[in-house]
């Protein structure tokens, strides 16, 4: 018997059968440990401004206004700068910005401006957020009205992109520019730029 | 001592195999659609859209293969609702796995590679997830917000260009991107309201060029002097059903089965507007769907089919030379292959056929609008707000069983500080 069995798994295919049988097994029982429990979110990775981009443009951001000699001029001269903030204009390419992540940028901005240098900027709430706050917490002040208090400065980002995409891959460049701008006569106090380049390839899943 | 043959060995071997597919099959559990969403379907179809949220949220939240399917379709429910934010937000969970890679993490791939395709996490074929990003562009665009709405449209018509670029000539590239018209046509309609009429230009013009009969729609001073866009959604939209050996996915209907789109009146007030050419509908999702560039090609299925087939001839070799081992081997991996290959029939049953996009002139102040397009498809809204400058879009989706009359506005805007169907304005 045992010979006949030596001769039966000795022959070409059934090695090769045996085999086949064993790996796809091995497989299969991988599979059931590992398989399936992936998130769509937690694994997946795009071409657009994350988090930390958020954390590590603001944290330049905020460096570069504070260093600027413009800006501290203007502070020796007038005092405290009267600013109000803005969301972040999208004019990016095929990126949809949406509009809690388009306060961030500035949001963050004012946040580090507003613990590393309180004595240098006033912070005025922009009539949108105003006006949102007001309708929401009716029993909240929230101060003087917006015409109250005459904002000198503003600080605006606007963000822009190239974006080239194929079946293989798609790239984002990105140019996203803060400025802080006189309100009454527009001219320029302080101006810099973070610059940034993305890429995703596709693989065969995609 | 009595030791198995090959033949028992390959008889265990393969028991045991069908059961760690059963239990894998079973514990990936990526059912084309769950008894809750099949419900929620239905309450979405009668206007019952509190119920039809209250079983399709939970089902969005969970990061599973059908995230980007849940989310599409729970946005169309707040669209149709007009809940503007939930509607922004789950197009926007869409969009963002969408325009993802390596979203399948090595055990998910492996899964959909040798199990069943459903474990896969689903992005939709190229017209759903065009779809989804015009849905997202639409949200927006109600909402006055033409920055990120352009963004939007852009990427509905990137993702055309995505499965052009493969094209071997440039008029098929120039063809196929022609074919998704709506998206041209907001995008255009974007740059207009953001003060770019030079950048809408060209998308109007490209318009009326590939699809002469919209050169009414793709009028740019119609578009600038309109103060209210209907967004009308008609007709179902394309199905995934198995074909062949289940391995097959078929879209059906055709349009020649489904048979041609009625054209909308509209009446304001009561009266019936002379619509010339407005009511050509501008795109069929039936049509496109049907054409392969609007398809993804199923290299796993096909593979494994065609793996299949050779095991299959292996094993009549084999049992011919006398190798039963070797041919019941190949003979039961070829059903494996066979069983794993069935195809992925999951689908978002909530795109309609045609999008009519019709843009109106009318006296600032509030209007009874009716779209019908026969007795028994129409809708009424009364108090619809035309505005005095810049354009309010209104959404309506015509079913035979939501005909009103709705009072405008809806209740999730009316909660809202609203002009029109206008947020407060972002801007100073």
């Amino acid at each position: 018997m045992e010979t006949a069995v030596a001769i039966e798994l000795s022959s070409p295919g059934a090695i090769i059968f045996w085999r086949v049988m064993r790996n796809l097994l091995l497989i299969l029982v991988g599979l059931g440990l590992a398989g399936c429990g992936g998130s769509a979110v937690s694994s997946g990775r795009n071409t657009a401004l994350d988090s930390v981009d958020l954390v590590s443009m603001t944290d330049d951001m905020a460096m570069k206004i504070m260093g600027s000699p413009m800006v501290q001029q203007q502070i020796a001269e007038r005092g405290k700068l009267k600013v109000v903030v803005q969301p972040v204009e999208n004019l990016m390419t095929a990126e949809v910005l949406p509009r809690g992540a388009a306060e961030a940028f500035t949001g963050r901005l004012r946040v580090l401006l507003s613990q590393k240098a309180s004595d240098r900027f006033a912070w005025i709430m922009n009539r949108d957020d105003f006006y949102k706050l007001r309708q929401r917490e009716t029993n909240y002040d929230l101060g003087p009205q917006p015409g109250d208090i005459q904002p000198e400065y503003a600080l605006v980002a606007r963000f822009s992109s190239i974006t080239e995409e194929d079946p293989r891959r798609r790239e984002s460049y990105y140019l996203c520019v803060f400025e802080l701008t006189n309100i009454q006569d527009r001219t320029l106090l302080w101006s810099d730029k973070y610059e940034v380049k993305k890429q995703v390839v596709r693989t065969f899943m995609d | 001592m009595h030791r198995p043959g090959v033949g028992q060995h390959a008889l265990r071997i393969a028991c045991v195999l069908a059961c760690v597919n059963c239990w894998l099959l079973c514990g990936c559990s990526p059912t084309a659609r769950s008894p809750q969403v099949a419900q929620a379907l239905r309450d979405y179809e009668l206007g019952r859209f509190d119920v039809a949220y209250a079983a399709l949220a939970p089902l969005a939240e969970k990061k599973d293969e059908n995230f980007v399917l849940n989310n599409a379709r729970l946005g169309s429910i707040a669209l149709a609702d007009y809940n503007l934010a939930m509607a922004e937000s789950a197009f926007y969970r869409a969009y963002e796995v969408i325009n993802s890679v390596n979203v399948n993490d090595p055990g998910r791939a492996l899964a959909a590679l040798a199990l069943s395709e459903e474990a896969k996490i689903w992005k939709g074929e190229p017209y759903e997830r065009a779809m989804v990003n015009f849905y997202l562009g639409i949200v927006y665009y109600m909402q006055k917000d033409y920055q990120n709405a352009r963004a939007a449209f852009e990427n509905a018509l990137f993702k055309l260009r995505d499965y052009a670029e493969g094209a071997k000539s440039r008029d098929e590239f120039q063809e196929r991107e022609s074919d998704f018209t709506i998206g041209y046509l907001m995008l255009a309609k974007s740059w207009q309201f953001l003060g770019k009429p030079e950048r809408a230009k060209p998308y109007f013009e490209s318009l009326a060029r590939l699809r002469p009969e919209l050169t009414q729609l793709a009028d740019e001073q119609r578009h600038a002097y309109s103060n209210v866009l209907l967004l009308v959604e008609f007709g179902d939209g394309p199905e995934k059903i198995l074909g062949g050996d289940n391995s097959v996915v078929l879209i059906r209907p055709t349009p020649a089965e489904a048979g041609p789109i009625p054209r909308p009146q509209v009446y304001v007030d009561g009266k019936a507007q002379n619509l010339r050419g407005l009511n050509v509908p501008p795109i069929d999702m039936l049509e496109l769907a049907q054409q392969r560039r609007w398809q993804t090609f199923d290299t796993i299925r096909v593979m494994k089919s065609v793996a299949a087939m050779g095991m299959l001839g292996g094993a009549a070799y084999s049992a011919h030379r006398g190798d039963d081992a070797a041919a019941i081997g190949l003979a039961l991996g070829a059903l494996a292959l066979k069983a794993t290959a069935t195809a992925d029939t999951r689908y978002w049953e909530m795109i309609p056929r045609t999008m009519f996009i019709i843009p109106l002139e009318l006296p600032p102040g509030k209007h009874d609008i009716t779209v019908s397009f026969g007795r028994r498809y129409e809708q009424t809204w009364r108090d619809i707000v035309a505005p005095e400058s810049g354009e309010s879009a209104y959404y309506f989706r015509i079913t035979g069983t939501n005909p009103g009359p709705f009072t405008w506005p809806p209740p999730h805007l009316a909660s809202e500080q609203v002009d029109g169907n206008q947020r407060v304005s972002r801007t100073e």
